[in-house]
């Protein structure tokens, strides 16, 4: 090559990397669409090609369960032993005792306030019918969390010792986290036949996590002077340990403990799927598949409360360091044996029955009635945005629009007429200077033409790898087009993207809302006031009670689906866009304000960049929420790695259920290192 | 030793083993630094020298080659910027961090050669440190802070609680025994920094940069204290500071550092009427220019050359304020006590000459 020859090439403008990645997709996207019909495996991945993948997993799978099932038969034996101790004490125990022991651990715990808390929430379970249940679940509950806090404890303690062996575990606690419940509870199943142990130890895995993470975030926060004192004072390792770092980390290490209290109830509740024990979950699946919505209700409820004074107890804990005095703490544990002395008095010493059963029907009445008489107006919610919304995203604006749903037929001359459109539309946006706003409308375009799940599988992996090239660099774009193309050969493709479809709309829509409740929230003190308790309660609450309300209103379905899954995920967009917002330095709102801007240019040209890394970040909780969110989904009708997964718990196949999860798993970390990716270069830009 | 020659390092004592003694420190940061020193070390040259090839491997060279004895019962100051390694040289003194090469005895043992055992024994019994930032255990009372030294080195409850009222006494917290460290104001916490370094009755006194995070009030009212707990104990102490006044007022001796080396180790008057170079000179100029050097010090008592009485100074006069008085005369003026008698005569001459020389 001549020198002559070079110079030009080097004199040549570079595009930047966003706009580079942009075109290439538009690129791969144009030359698939154009030879669809030529190519037809440029669309559709050819079966041919795909590997057994399920079925491979599941014979290895089974192997190795199989070899290792006398040991965990042993394990569920010995676990048994707890249980039904734990179970004795709480079920067998009288509930004048319970309350008042719960009330004066409130009492000690928070005062007041927490004393009435608890000895509400408890009333209002014991009044509601479902007294046993509940502590049913507790005993699970109480049992789980000790071995949650135990393994996660001294993962975070190893991880702390063992500084080489930190990335790999922090790795895994991320996979613990990111593959969906349902999935582990089949090789859980299978390890330790059908009954409650399942449900304890799938408890157990899923809240030790956080307990490590806060644990190890803890002692690494310890003061740097309060750790080399201790070495001064000439504590041997095992003392600072001991003695020094881990109660100074108290605080952190009981966020961990409340944190893993509520993952073990959550998770104890959504084990009830597979049955064998008669907990509150199980009541709330029963009720629902019955179709009593008022009973599903009120047991929903109590699910609610019982999260909401687990946590607040636990939670002050962690916070506070004041204890309150000890001899109303014994005064109240002392009234609650009276009171169950009293019961056996009077010969009366099972639970009441509900107060609640008479009100549970009513409410199932009139939801009855009231669906009835406004059925018309919910289906039309329901088919409107069916076929206005979901389905063009779904299978693409050229099969959705049909006479019947739309009241014309599509032809292509209205895909070329809309394409020709968006182009000249993007060229003008290019024109204009936005060439990343033209690319991406015309990308838009193409998706909702197209439809997310019948896009062609080169445009989606070249799309995923020229984000993930922008967001991070070569790595992760190798990474996730690695990742993919597992996918892709397994031949889990098509759920994965149908998957992708619905928790991609219910992202959409979480951020469109989202992001204006938080806007709304921080320009306004009044609407966070009001919003910050339901977002509260919405985190508090088990992910399985989200389908009771959208279930009522919308039976089962894609669209009950989608509403649940955005009723979950919104709440970190509204955290974190508020956050964001409210956190910009007051010198830099000052010297907006004294440059001469608005209020509104104040919010678009100063606060609203300066959230942006915060406001991603919520993004990226918001996926992970959603992906969460959508394996539960599974139980009231969705398409794609969702059911598989619940499909496979029932029919106890090992292999898709670790296969689909393992597919889900993937979605999550991919759309997760994006986002954060994205977090990350935006926080860099501004030099945070 | 080879390298310690040459910096007019002296003991105050010579008859005296030094309490403490090091040799050829060396700090390194980097992966694998110890070889990589030996590297550098093998090439020959100056400290500097080696640093610099350091340097250029991507190395930082936090102390350099630090060279000091501290007699038995000397107050041993070590000053300089922040960043110029002396933290970590105490870090490495006390093997908080391992140093990368070098030599530290304490009271005769070699401390680099004791097992972690015996180091956790040189801690309990012999050794004390106290933290810049205090450093204090945030779930422990007072009390409980105080006796943690002996607490991890078996002693009971009692017995503990009851050695440790004298030196609470002694750093003025009686009363306050139950009280958290989140309830303490600055200056309190750093009471129960000092009582707890002590409770080991150690004989070797670390104190990195004790009373920097404190109100100049609280500073100057600890400082005093301390000096008063020092006389009391006569233990062998090494004090790290960034604030020359501290240290011109504390030491007996001071060591200055800059990026990683000592370059002057002397008295108080040492260092301000000899700075060996100018970054020492910097040092010293902002303290002695007539603000810390009374009038008394150039005071000729026996002169009976007729002094000029209208002004008259007082002794404990600052030079600066004398020379503000006597601005406008040629001649000697007079020097009074409170009770207004003649104590002698300064020229005004010798006032302008003592604030030059410091410049």
């Amino acid at each position: 090559m001549s020198a002559s020859r070079e110079l030009p090439a080097a004199s040549m403008p570079r595009l930047p990397r966003g706009q580079l990645a942009a075109l290439l997709t538009l690129f791969t996207g144009a030359i698939c669409l154009l030879l669809q019909d030529y190519a037809p495996w440029m669309v559709r991945f050819p079966e041919a090609w795909t590997l057994p993948a399920t079925e491979l997993v599941g014979a290895g799978l089974d192997a190795v369960l199989s070899a290792i099932k006398p040991v965990m038969r042993a394990w569920s034996w010995l676990l048994s032993f707890p249980m039904s101790w734990a179970n004795a004490v709480l079920v067998g125990s009288p509930w004048p005792l319970i309350i008042g022991a719960f009330t004066a651990a409130g009492w000690y715990i928070g005062g007041f306030r927490m004393a009435s808390l608890t000895f509400l929430g408890f009333g209002f379970v014991l009044l509601s019918g479902y007294w046993n249940e509940s502590m049913n679940t507790l005993s699970l509950v109480s049992v789980s969390v000790p071995l949650a806090v135990l393994a996660g404890g001294s993962l975070g303690i190893l991880a702390n010792e063992v500084p080489r062996i930190r990335a790999a575990l922090l790795a895994t606690l991320d996979a613990m986290q990111t593959i969906p419940t349902f999935a582990y509870l089949t090789p859980l199943l299978l390890l330790f036949g059908f009954g409650p142990v399942v449900g304890l130890v799938a408890s157990a895995i899923y809240a030790a996590p956080p307990m490590a993470r806060n644990v190890i975030l803890g002692l690494e926060r310890v003061d740097p002077e309060v750790k080399e004192a201790s070495i001064m004072s000439g504590a041997s390792r095992w003392q600072q340990l001991f003695l020094v770092e881990i109660p100074a980390a108290g605080q952190q290490i009981m966020v961990g403990v409340n944190q893993c209290l509520m993952a073990s109830l959550s998770m104890v509740i959504i084990a009830a799927v597979i049955g064998g024990f008669n907990d509150i979950g199980w009541e709330v699946l029963l009720t629902m598949r019955k179709a009593q919505f008022g009973q599903a209700f009120l047991a929903g409820l109590v699910i609610v409360i019982f999260a909401i004074v687990i946590d607040r107890l636990s939670g002050s804990l962690a916070l506070e360091r004041k204890r309150h005095d000890r001899r109303v703490t014994w005064g109240l544990l002392l009234a609650g044996a009276v009171g169950a002395v009293l019961l056996a008095l009077t010969g009366a010493d099972a639970a009441p029955e509900g107060v609640f059963s008479a009100a549970a029907v009513a409410v199932d009445d009139s939801l009855g009635a009231f669906t009835a008489a406004h059925g018309a107006t919910l289906d039309g919610i329901k088919t409107s945005a069916m076929f206005y919304g979901l389905l063009p995203l779904r299978i693409g604006l050229d099969q959705a629009v049909l006479p019947f749903t739309w009241g014309f037929q599509w032809t292509s001359a209205m895909s070329l007429w809309l394409f020709a459109v968006a182009i000249l539309a993007g060229l003008g946006l290019a024109a204009t200077g936005r060439h990343m706003a033209g690319a991406g409308l015309v990308i838009a375009v193409g998706v909702v033409e197209t439809g997310i799940a019948e896009l062609p599988w080169p445009f989606v992996i070249v799309g995923t790898m020229a984000l993930a090239w922008v967001a991070q660099g070569t790595r992760l774009a190798v990474l996730s087009a690695a990742l993919l193309g597992l996918v892709l050969i397994s031949g889990l493709w098509d759920r994965a993207l149908l998957s992708l479809y619905l928790s991609g709309a219910a992202v959409v829509a979480c951020v469109v809302v989202g992001g204006a409740i938080g806007l709304l929230s921080a320009v306004s003190g009044i609407a966070w006031m009001i919003i910050r308790p339901i977002c509260d309660m919405l985190q508090t609450i088990p992910l399985f009670v989200f389908l009771i309300p959208t279930l009522m209103f919308f039976q089962i379905g894609e669209f009950s689906a989608f509403l649940a899954i955005c009723a979950y995920a919104v709440v970190p967009m509204i955290r974190y866009t508020r956050h964001g917002l409210v956190s910009t330095p007051p010198e830099m709102l000052e010297a907006a304000t004294s440059s001469g801007a608005t209020p509104w240019q104040t919010m678009t040209d100063v606060r609203m960049p300066y959230a942006a890394p915060t406001i991603l970040l919520g993004l990226n909780q918001t996926i992970l929420y959603a992906f969460a969110m959508l394996v539960i989904a599974a139980l009231i009708g969705t398409t794609g790695l969702g059911q598989s997964i619940y499909l496979a718990l029932g029919q106890a196949d090992v292999g898709l259920g670790v296969s689909a999860g393992a597919a889900m798993a993937i979605l999550a970390f991919v759309a997760d290192r994006l986002a954060q990716g994205f977090a990350e270069e935006r926080r860099k830009a501004l030099g945070l | 030793m080879e390298t310690c020659r040459g910096r007019g390092d002296t003991l105050i004592s010579m008859a005296e083993q030094p309490a403490i003694s090091v040799a050829g420190l060396w700090q390194v940061f980097g992966s694998d630094a110890a070889s990589a020193f030996r590297r550098a070390q093998n090439d020959g040259g100056s400290a500097r020298d080696i640093a610099g090839r350091l340097e250029n491997q991507g190395y930082i060279s936090a102390v350099r080659d630090a060279c000091f004895e501290v007699a038995e019962g000397e107050l041993f100051v070590i000053m300089g910027l922040s960043g110029s390694g002396k933290s970590t040289l105490l870090r490495g003194i006390s093997r908080l961090v391992e140093p990368t090469a070098g030599h530290v005895s304490i009271e005769g043992e070699d401390v680099l050669a004791a097992s972690k055992a015996r180091m956790t024994e040189l801690r309990r019994s012999r050794i004390g440190m106290v933290f810049q930032h205090f450093g204090l255990f945030p779930h422990m009372s007072v009390i409980d802070n105080v006796a943690f030294p002996l607490k991890v080195g078996g002693m009971g409850r009692r017995e503990r609680h009851d050695k440790v009222q004298d030196i609470i006494e002694m750093v003025g917290l009686k009363g306050r025994e139950g009280a958290y460290p989140r309830e303490l104001s600055g200056g309190q916490r750093q009471r129960v920094g000092i009582a707890r370094s002590l409770a080991g009755d150690c004989s070797v006194w670390f104190l990195d940069e004790p009373f920097s995070a404190l109100d100049p009030l609280i500073r100057r009212q600890l400082q005093d204290e301390f000096l008063d707990i020092r006389a009391r104990l006569n233990t062998t102490i090494v004090f790290i500071t960034h604030d020359i006044a501290e240290a011109l007022k504390l030491a007996d001796r001071i060591a200055i550092m800059r990026d990683g080396e000592i370059v002057q180790i002397g008295t108080p008057a040492d260092i301000v009427l000899h700075p060996v170079d100018d970054y020492v000179r910097e040092f010293a100029r902002d303290v002695v220019r007539g603000r810390h050097a009374k009038v008394g010090s150039i005071m000729r008592a026996d002169d009976d050359r007729a002094a000029n009485g209208t002004p008259g100074l007082r002794p404990d006069m600052t030079l600066e304020d004398a020379l503000a008085t006597c601005m406008a005369h040629y001649e000697p003026v007079a020097v009074y006590d409170d009770g207004g008698n003649l104590l002698g005569t300064v020229d005004p001459q010798d006032i302008a000459s003592a604030l030059k020389a410091d410049r």
